[in-house]
């Protein structure tokens, strides 16, 4: 759904994210480590209309604790942070 | 006396054209509105193309497809044709008119009262009509509604046919007329062709017959469609301009079933939480959508009683949303007429329950007039099973 004036919760912000070239590991995020990857799932949707989704999903722990859900848009590229 | 001359406004087929929108070329070959979904299976308004083979709007569509098997079959517009029609309408209350519409494409307006706004001559108040609409129409004009339609129905598009005098000169004037004209009225349109086939062919002839034995044969209609023949009618009743309030979404792909009574709920409580209702309740609201088959659907819900409550709003629009045809692509919600200011609305709730609900609701209408709209809002799972986070909910104006 979308309208002038939808307000949508967990909305993805833009990450500064490291990763390695050839599997898209993230390496660091925001410019913290990572620690480890705990998972990572592909998301295919609304393939079917005129604004597909593709994305690539990493849920990581930095080296301080945080744990962070972070994906790569690989229609557009770009990285983002989401909760 | 002063006979205030009545102004009928015709747009021919205008539900036909707003419906065929670009596609012209289709009024020039035999079409037809299709019958809506869930509605008498009766054709709408046709095209010349299609009345030439005998059918016209309220034709069985079986009949129809008999008649000419080529006919082509244009998805009704509803919501389409309300909003053109609703846009033609302002503008003719824009020149001061009273207007009274009788159906989407025909209105009417007494004269009297505008002769001296616009220069003290009937031509000039339908020449500011004419600019006004701001799009081809035919105008008519005579001493009662009928008289007038009969009058725009013979007119041509750039020059107005006035049909001068009283009662008398109607008459005159509508008896050579053929009675299929009495389909312009929802109370006559079932008239003609009993008439036709009894020989009566003319209104004339239909206003030569003793009243009581038309009365005997046709009953109420009969008599009304009497009444108009002798060039008599009712007073007009014109409509109060209506308050525009609606909500409107776009679904970025069709939506039905639980999706979609959460595409309502949203609707219900935004329309709700808009300042300009000022605390009234609504009486009737407009549920429209646009189906992704192409077409649109558009269901008037007049509640049992004026509502302020969103919980029951709901319960009343989920029921007509159950008869959508298709899947929607966009669904709106608008206020027909408000009902009095909300004062005692029943609740579902047990008492303390309630009193503390009004409390909250108090203090929302407080932060609201303080920091808009957006001051109070709650969390609304829309799409719960969503593989993409941030389609699974939204934040909607708490009501």
């Amino acid at each position: 759904m979308s309208a002038g004036r939808t307000h949508r919760l967990a909305q993805p912000r833009r990450a500064r994210v490291e990763a390695e070239a050839v599997d898209g590991r993230p390496r660091a995020v925001d410019g913290r480590a990572v620690e480890a990857v705990r998972e990572s799932w592909l998301v295919e949707d609304r393939w079917w209309n005129g604004s597909p989704v593709r994305r690539r999903y990493w849920e990581v722990v930095t080296t301080c604790g945080r744990n962070l859900v972070v994906f790569h848009d690989l229609r557009d590229g770009g990285w983002f942070a989401q909760r | 006396m002063f006979v205030s001359p009545i102004v009928c406004v015709l747009l021919s087929r205008f539900e036909l054209t707003v419906a065929a929108g670009d596609r012209e070329e289709l009024l020039r070959a035999p079409a037809a509105l299709a019958p809506e979904a869930g509605r008498e299976q009766r054709v709408g308004e046709v095209s010349p193309a299609a009345e030439a083979f005998g059918i016209h709007a309220g034709t069985p569509l079986g009949e129809a497809l008999a008649r000419c098997p080529s006919l082509a079959l244009v998805p009704p517009d509803p919501a389409g044709v309300a909003d053109r029609w609703e846009r033609l309408l302002v503008r003719l209350e824009a020149i001061g008119a009273a207007v009274e519409p009788e159906r989407p494409g025909l209105a009417c307006f007494a004269a009297g009262g505008l002769l001296r706004l616009h220069g003290g001559s009937l031509e000039r108040v339908l020449d500011a009509a004419r600019r006004a609409l701001r799009q081809p129409a035919r105008f008519g004009a005579g001493p009662s509604r009928f008289c007038a339609l009969a009058a725009a129905t013979r007119a041509r598009v750039r020059r107005p046919l006035v049909v001068p005098g009283g009662e008398a000169e109607a008459a005159a004037f509508l008896a050579p007329l053929p009675v299929a004209l009495l389909r312009g009225r929802h109370e006559t349109a079932e008239l003609p062709e009993a008439l036709e086939r009894l020989g009566i062919a003319t209104l004339g002839e239909l206003a030569a017959l003793p009243r009581a034995a038309v009365a005997d044969r046709f009953g109420a209609p009969g008599l009304l469609a009497h009444e108009l023949a002798c060039g008599r009618d009712g007073k007009l009743a014109p409509r109060q301009p209506p308050e525009r309030l609606a909500e409107e979404l776009e679904l970025p792909e069709a939506l039905s079933g639980v999706q979609l009574d959460q595409a309502l709920r949203l609707l219900v409580d935004r329309l709700l939480a808009r300042r300009e209702r000022r605390g009234r309740t609504l009486r009737t609201v407009v549920l429209a959508a646009k189906l992704v088959e192409g077409g649109t659907w558009r269901e008037r819900v007049p509640f049992r009683e004026a509502l302020a409550d969103p919980v029951r709003m709901r319960l009343a629009l989920a029921q007509r949303l159950q008869l959508l045809p298709a899947p929607a692509e966009r669904l709106r919600l608008a206020v027909e007429r408000f009902g009095p200011p909300a004062s005692d609305q029943r609740s579902l709730l047990d008492e303390a329950a309630a009193v503390r609900r009004a409390r909250l609701r108090e203090a929302v209408r407080q932060a609201r007039a303080a920091a808009g709209p957006d001051a109070a809002l709650r969390v609304l799972t829309v799409e719960a099973d969503s593989r993409v986070p941030e389609r699974r909910v939204v934040l909607t104006p708490f009501e």
